[in-house]
């Protein structure tokens, strides 16, 4: 009974999906690559993961290895990025995204 | 036919005005319908105010699709809820000089919450905190809300600063009474133990001086055996007599839970708004559902 309360108390307090959350994504862009970077909360780097490139269709590209820095370069001449592209990276245990939309590509080339 | 050609010329001149007329309209979005309701209220016809998350999907944890990202970088203004609310946010380039944090001035007021406990990477075990987002539940709370929303409409020039002003006394004045409202109506409630079937509820709770404890179900999901058993401890252990839904459930879930001899109540959390009601309406309602559950 005791556990049961304690349960749904944890669970009260919980922001929703808060599991979800623990991952954060950042990717930049210049005119040869998007560059994605992957820290958990506490600061720490992404070691191990999975990094997912989806164009403005949400069809899958690319899977990229992330690498032990946390961070991965994706060459804009090896997807289509005219309709923006989506980031995904999975650790297995966390997950989050990024998105990129063609006028951040844009800005970015030019500036 | 020079008469046809005269016709074809005014008609292609007022189609392009149109058209100009269009373009040129400000486009306000907003990350939540009561972001949306505040923004319309005080901008009249004097802009459009877009709030792009589908029916069905929670604005808490919308994903955006590259388009939505698109049209909302090209906004003229961008009202944030702040508290932790619509994750998207954080996830996107959005313009800083479009952006406003409609809490930015309340956050002493943020109510703490603290996550499950978890570990990942190297850190061994932890727990994260968080805050509740659903700070509009507080009509006080909400009246900053759309105070800062007014503010940031007449430095952008969206509307006359002397329309705006009229505007956010009348909305004010809206708020303070369904504040008064509220408090009236739910002052035989607050001996009540309430059970939420989902932690949405704080920001109320704390205004009213309710007493609460939240479920974590699904909107509107039957509840499986499992969740059942968490509700029941709760029932015993706190004496629980109504239990508050964010979605009408079926039937058969009514039933379940009226079996264990809670009175139900669906009281929207207005993230979304309800059809044909504006969210005063819509709070107000449910209000006085729960106000009448608490009687019965």
């Amino acid at each position: 009974m005791t556990r049961a309360i304690a349960l749904a108390c944890a669970c009260a307090l919980a922001p929703s999906g808060a599991a979800a959350h623990q991952l954060t994504v950042f990717a930049s862009v210049d005119c040869e690559a998007v560059l994605v970077e992957a820290k958990f909360s506490n600061g720490n780097a992404v070691q191990q993961g999975d990094v997912r490139v989806l164009d403005g269709q949400n069809t899958l590209m690319l899977t990229l290895p992330i690498g032990e820095d946390g961070t991965v370069a994706v060459p804009l001449d090896s997807v289509d990025h005219s309709g923006g592209l989506s980031i995904e990276v999975d650790t297995g245990s966390h997950d989050n995204y990024w998105i990129v939309t063609p006028d951040d590509i844009a800005r970015n080339c030019q500036s | 036919m020079p008469v046809l050609k005269h016709l074809l010329a005014v008609w292609l001149f007022l189609f392009a005005t149109a058209g100009a007329t269009a373009q040129e309209q400000p486009r306000v979005v907003a990350v939540n319908h009561p972001l949306q309701y505040f923004a319309e209220r005080l901008l009249g016809d004097d802009a459009d105010v877009v709030f792009p998350v589908p029916a069905g999907v929670d604005p808490s944890f919308w994903r955006p699709a590259i388009a939505d990202i698109s049209m909302i970088q090209s906004a003229d203004l961008i009202l944030l809820n702040g508290a932790g609310f619509a994750t998207w946010v954080d996830r996107v380039s959005l313009p800083r000089s479009k952006l406003v944090n409609t809490t930015a001035a309340i956050e002493d007021q943020f109510i703490v919450t603290e996550s499950i406990t978890h570990s990942h990477g190297d850190g061994g075990e932890h727990s994260h905190e968080g805050l509740a987002s659903y700070t509009w539940l507080d009509p006080a709370l909400a009246i900053a809300q759309a105070e800062a929303v007014a503010v940031a409409i007449t430095a952008r020039d969206l509307a006359s600063a002397e329309d705006v002003d009229a505007r956010l006394a009348a909305l004010r004045r809206d708020l303070e009474a369904l504040d008064a409202e509220t408090a009236g109506a739910l002052a035989g409630v607050a001996n009540i133990a309430i059970i939420t079937t989902h932690p949405r509820y704080e920001y109320l709770a704390r205004r009213y001086g309710l007493s609460v404890t939240a479920l974590e179900w699904e909107a509107g999901a039957t509840p499986d055996e499992a969740g059942l058993a968490a509700l029941r401890a709760i029932i015993e252990d706190k004496g629980a007599q109504v239990l508050i839904w964010e979605a009408q459930p079926s039937a058969a879930a009514f039933d379940m839970t009226g079996a264990l001899g809670l009175r139900n109540v669906v009281f929207p959390p207005l993230a979304h708004g309800v059809d044909g009601s504006s969210y005063i309406e819509a709070f107000a309602d449910a209000v006085s559902a729960l106000a009448g559950a608490g009687s019965e």
